[in-house]
């Protein structure tokens, strides 16, 4: 009796539970609403993970039959998976740089001929080409740019900057107000971050990275001036800044404890969320500032696009296309028209990409993605902190980074 | 026991570590005497990228690397011998720097650097981790019987938290203004940045792994303590021994193989030092070995690694935990001939 | 902070962080009412778990096996709390609060969206449920290959024992990230490498739980089978001689005499296997796609190029969400931890 009991008392629990279960569990199902067709290839995409990506996938989602995978470490899986044949996937999110290995290895196809099935209302610009074959299709574009606080500015009676002297004096001028904790903000994080507000700089600066043969040339003057200007710069910021990256200044200007940062410009739409931000209608943008009157501004333009995997069957890269123009449509753009600053038709350009066309306007140029960028990037990544940190002087550091530069050239095969 | 049978025992087990961890092994040992690279030739490359209103083209000259028939990158792989060790290690540099007695010169060298906050990282930590879990251990063992669990379940707690989010919850409390930060400025009446030089990271960082490993050590003593003949205990104290007098002559010696146990743990756990040098963005100021191998065999964003470098960190932190093994080795061959 | 408006989720006043003025201000929070009804439910529930589930479980539990009574118990429990928490009481106290005017007002800002977006918009519960398979999967194998490995190694006195003792320390001593990497590129590429040995059949490792469960297993086999070798050395040898006399040989010897008296150091190895596999991130981060993902390296979707402030406060209400059933889990297992170790596994 006691047996049975216990048996029967078990089974009602396991059905409690699964009935509880299941409550939590049901789901609506998939909707196949803003699709022009319904797509019957199984289809996998491999992109990053950030909200343009999500509205991108999440419309290509709506064909039916795509497995998006948005993945924080896209960059590490992405050669190898399009390499492996059949590649493991069909579609591919890449930015100028993360493009680069796959365009060396030949494992994205030229997309012309789709391009002129599926792609008609593609604007011109958003054809990356190379040698003249179309090998990816852009859809938004980044760059970092002034942001600064307008309440601040006007009570200052201060200019917008659009150099950095006079970023400088402004800068000088909130911290004897202060009204903010730190008139500036920096994504100053070692590593990726600081290499990149480097870049931004030297090129600002006009400076070359290299020289005949792949051999790194930062150990120059424009070299030395960019790190003094760095330096000169943090005297200003939260003296945290080597651990701050974009997403902790945007909390700092959300949170109003800085006036002025060079961020990105898929940040701005954040400073107006009222769900986030204290500083809602507050924030303005402009170009970024020139590192001296008549250079061009310190700020590099970026790209992200979508990439078809060579390595799968034409009619595999037929549907992939396909899908893959109904998530670069009007429609996408049109219901996430905050998420970037899209280079889609049907994107009407509001405040936040004011900033961004200023500085490109300006004269600012697109990233020097290639292999040997790459190598510069981490080298400059890890040795700028020691200039920072008072470790090293400007030329001990431009000469220690050139040299672990060459050791990586060296075993990259790109130098002797 | 027969050899077959010995073999059906341990078998499975040994066949997965051998696919899984022997092989990696010994490829990444082939590795480290080895390069691979990409036959590379000079292109002039028209690439042209979105502006906001129209294109820009250029045309540069590229290296990139050549293709086969089938599509592949061709790869040459050559034996380079002890390169990828030396310029990790940099010989000379180091040579320089020592004799002219220069130690900040010596910092300037990743692996140095690495290796010297690894081992002070170690060994600052293992006495830390040993006297705060025995403390714990024998604070528990004293509490009254009621409270025994609780105490038991709030201690254990550092040690189950998943590292990644522990490694979170620092940037989320300190960094900036985060909350705990916040609360030291107000109750201390001054401004901190804890994140703004190196020796705050450092103390944090200890701070963390005792906080994190600590409980292991407790449990483990705790365990221990339960196991102490009471007899003797006893005849301790009719013979008059204090506190101190037992806890010396009774007790310690009788947990000194549980300390020893720990103590190796630790220091294979200290020595991989990694999640800290993430978790507190440390990197500009200081590094680990293991941080050193993973920064080196992490892609950049156009996919280059450095393998041969990487291969060669990875060899000489695995010298470093075998000389560290040392003593548990030899101890282990006692027991095993005496047993 | 998962509780709060992102606003002031990490603002630089902690009063503001656990009072929450701003989610206060917009209805969304506790009142008295709340509070002290909800204390009240609070303290049963907890007199209901110490004094009344430890009986139940003791009458009930399946096989005289009390750990697993314990499981079933509080997972039982634990789904019931929470429909209580989290459905009947909130829903019940927004028309309560409303009958009683002035007192049902919000005291004390809290919101649960964040736990709403996190669970049900980014559909966190297919990562549990990944979670939930590959941990079960790395604790089965782990344990039953781990505990043969360990008995054989204990009752052996080769030197080739001792070999694969002390290789197996080194290969503990490995860093992962080392291993991890060399793996990438091998499950990416594993069918074309199988191909020749498996035909077309030859599987893509990546992205595949087995794999990875295969991968965590290794990793943590050293630890598995010292811990178990030093128990099985502390069952007297004379127990399972005594049933080889008897003509069992040494498996039946081992199913007979040893497996009934094995669970407490079994268990106590099999939790250190749950923690390894439960917080692992480095293998389960590269090695599965996005549809097998565990719950660990998930949350690091919330960190990225473009983080805001809202997957900020997201990522925090999904690592409470990742830490809450480890605390289920020690709070019933402490015992079982400590008599593991006391029976001898821990004597290195």
């Amino acid at each position: 009796m006691d047996q049975n009991h216990r048996i029967l008392s078990r089974r009602v629990m396991m059905k409690i539970i699964l009935s509880l279960l299941s409550s939590v569990f049901i789901l609506t199902g998939s909707v196949h609403a803003a699709c022009s067709f319904s797509n019957s290839v199984p289809l996998k995409s491999l992109t990053a993970g950030f909200q343009a990506w999500k509205s991108v996938t999440g419309a290509m989602a709506e064909c039916g039959n795509l497995e998006a995978e948005l993945d924080q470490d896209f960059r590490l899986k992405q050669p190898d998976a399009f390499a492996a044949n059949p590649s493991l996937y069909h579609i591919g999110g890449v930015a100028n740089s993360t493009m680069v290995p796959l365009l060396d290895a030949g494992t994205i196809r030229p997309l012309d001929g789709l391009v002129a099935k599926y792609g008609k209302h593609l604007k011109p610009q958003q054809l990356i080409k190379i040698d003249g074959k179309i090998m990816a299709v852009a859809m938004m574009v980044n760059a970092q740019h002034l942001m600064y606080r307008e309440d601040i500015f006007n009570n200052l009676g201060l200019a917008i900057p659009s150099t950095y002297g006079e970023l400088i004096s402004a800068a000088e001028k909130i911290q004897q107000a202060g009204t903010v904790d730190y008139p500036l903000g920096g994504t100053y994080k070692a590593g990726w971050n600081l290499a990149e507000e480097f870049v931004n700089m030297y090129l600002g600066y006009g400076g070359e990275f290299f020289g005949n043969a792949n051999e790194p040339a930062i150990n120059n003057l424009d070299g030395v001036l960019t790190l003094e200007t760095m330096k000169e710069l943090t005297r200003f910021m939260d003296p945290e800044y080597l651990v701050s990256d974009s997403t902790y200044v945007q909390k700092q200007f959300q949170q109003g404890k800085i006036a002025m940062a060079n961020l990105w410009a898929s940040r701005a739409g954040a400073m107006d969320d009222a769900k986030e931000s204290q500083v809602v209608g507050k924030v303005q943008f402009a170009s970024a500032p020139a590192p001296t009157m008549g250079n061009r501004p310190a700020s590099t333009l970026w790209w992200d696009g979508i990439v078809i995997a060579k390595n799968i069957s034409d009619a595999e890269a037929d549907a992939a296309f396909r899908v893959a123009m109904e998530g670069l449509d009007r429609q996408m753009v049109q219901a996430h028209n905050e998420d970037a600053i899209w280079l889609i038709d049907g994107y009407s350009a509001g405040k936040a990409a004011k900033g961004a066309s200023e500085t490109a306007s300006n004269g600012a140029v697109p990233y020097p993605a290639s292999k040997k960028m790459g190598l510069m990037h981490t080298a400059l990544g890890n040795g700028i902190a020691d200039f920072l940190t008072g470790k090293k002087d400007a030329r001990k550091a431009l000469a220690d980074i050139e040299s672990a530069y060459r050791t990586a050239a060296k075993e990259a095969g790109l130098m002797n | 026991m027969k050899f077959r049978t010995f073999a059906l025992f341990v078998g499975p087990s040994v066949l997965l570590m051998f696919l899984f961890i022997a092989t990696p092994l010994i490829s990444v040992l082939w590795q480290s005497f080895h390069l691979t690279k990409p036959v590379f030739e000079n292109v002039e490359v028209e690439t042209c990228t979105p502006s906001f209103t129209g294109q820009t083209c250029v045309t540069e000259n590229k290296t990139r690397p050549k293709l086969n028939k089938e599509g592949r990158i061709i790869e040459e792989t050559q034996f380079v011998g002890l390169q990828s060790y030396r310029s990790l290690i940099e010989p000379e540099k180091t040579l320089t720097a020592l004799s002219s007695g220069n130690w900040s010169q010596i910092q300037n060298i990743d692996f140095w650097k690495a290796l010297r906050f690894t081992l002070t990282f170690t060994f600052i930590t293992l006495p830390l981790v040993i006297g705060v879990g025995f403390a714990i251990a024998l604070a528990v063992n004293n509490v009254l019987k009621a409270l025994k669990g609780y105490v038991i379940f709030i201690s254990l707690l550092p040690f189950i938290i998943t590292p990644v989010i522990g490694a979170l919850s620092i940037r989320w409390l300190f960094i900036g203004d985060g909350i705990l930060t916040a609360f030291l400025e107000w109750w201390l009446e001054r401004d901190i940045a804890l994140f703004a030089q190196g020796w705050t990271i450092e103390l944090l960082m200890l701070f963390y792994r005792v906080w994190h490993s600590a409980p292991f050590a407790f449990v483990v003593l705790y365990a221990g303590l339960q196991t102490i003949n009471q007899d003797s205990l006893e005849s301790a104290i009719i013979d008059g021994a204090n506190r101190l007098q037992r806890l010396r002559f009774i007790i310690v010696p009788h947990l000194m193989p549980l300390i020893i146990f720990i103590a190796l743990i630790h220091l294979m756990d200290a020595y991989r030092v990694f999640d800290e040098i993430v978790g507190f963005s440390s990197q500009a100021h200081v590094i680990s070995l293991q941080w050193l191998t993973y920064d080196l065999l992490t892609p950049d964003d156009s996919g280059s690694r450095s393998i041969g470098r990487a291969s060669a960190s990875a060899m000489l932190t695995m010298v470093g935990i075998a000389l560290i093994l040392v003593p548990l080795l030899r101890r282990t061959w006692r027991d095993h001939h005496e047993a | 902070m998962s509780i709060k408006e992102p606003v002031e989720a990490f603002s630089s006043n902690p009063l503001e962080v656990i009072l929450g003025p701003f989610t206060r201000n917009q209805g969304k929070g506790l009142s008295l009412l709340d509070m002290i009804l909800g204390g009240i439910i609070l303290y049963f529930t907890v007199k209901l778990v110490i004094d009344w589930l430890p009986k139940k479980v003791r009458r009930h539990s399946p096989w005289q096996q009390e750990w697993l009574g314990w499981m079933i118990g509080t997972l039982f429990f634990g789904i019931a709390a929470f429909f209580l928490f989290f459905f009947i009481l909130p829903n019940l106290m927004v028309s309560l609060n409303l009958w009683i005017g002035t007192l049902g007002k919000p005291l004390l800002g809290l919101t649960m969206e964040h736990y709403h977006a996190v669970w049900v918009e980014n559909e966190f519960y297919r990562n549990f449920i990944n979670s939930l398979i590959v941990t079960a999967g790395v604790v089965a194998i782990s344990l039953s290959i781990g505990t043969l490995a360990g008995y054989g190694l204990a009752r052996s006195r080769t030197n080739l024992a001792f070999g694969i003792l002390i290789v197996a320390l080194i290969f503990r001593a490995l860093p992962h990230s080392v291993l991890v990497a060399g793996y990438l590129p091998v499950f990416m590429h594993s069918r074309e490498i199988l191909e020749p040995i498996f035909g077309s059949s030859a599987p893509t490792l990546y992205g595949q739980p087995w794999a990875v469960i295969a991968v965590l297993v290794s990793i943590n086999q050293p630890f598995t089978i010292w811990m178990l070798r030093s128990f099985f050395q502390n069952i007297p040898s004379e127990l399972d001689e005594a049933a080889r006399v008897d003509g069992c040989n040494h498996f039946q010897a081992f199913r007979m005499v040893i497996m009934p008296v094995m669970w407490p150091g079994v268990i106590t190895t099999g939790l250190f296997s749950f923690l390894l596999a439960y917080n692992d991130y480095l293998v389960t981060s590269l090695l599965l796609d996005a549809q097998n993902q565990t719950m660990v390296p998930a949350i690091s979707g919330y960190f990225n190029r473009e983080t805001t402030t809202t997957d900020q406060v997201e990522a925090v209400a999904a690592a409470v969400s990742i830490t809450a059933p480890l605390l289920l889990l020690v709070l019933v297992f402490q015992k079982q931890i400590v008599s593991g170790l006391v029976q001898g596994a821990v004597k290195g």
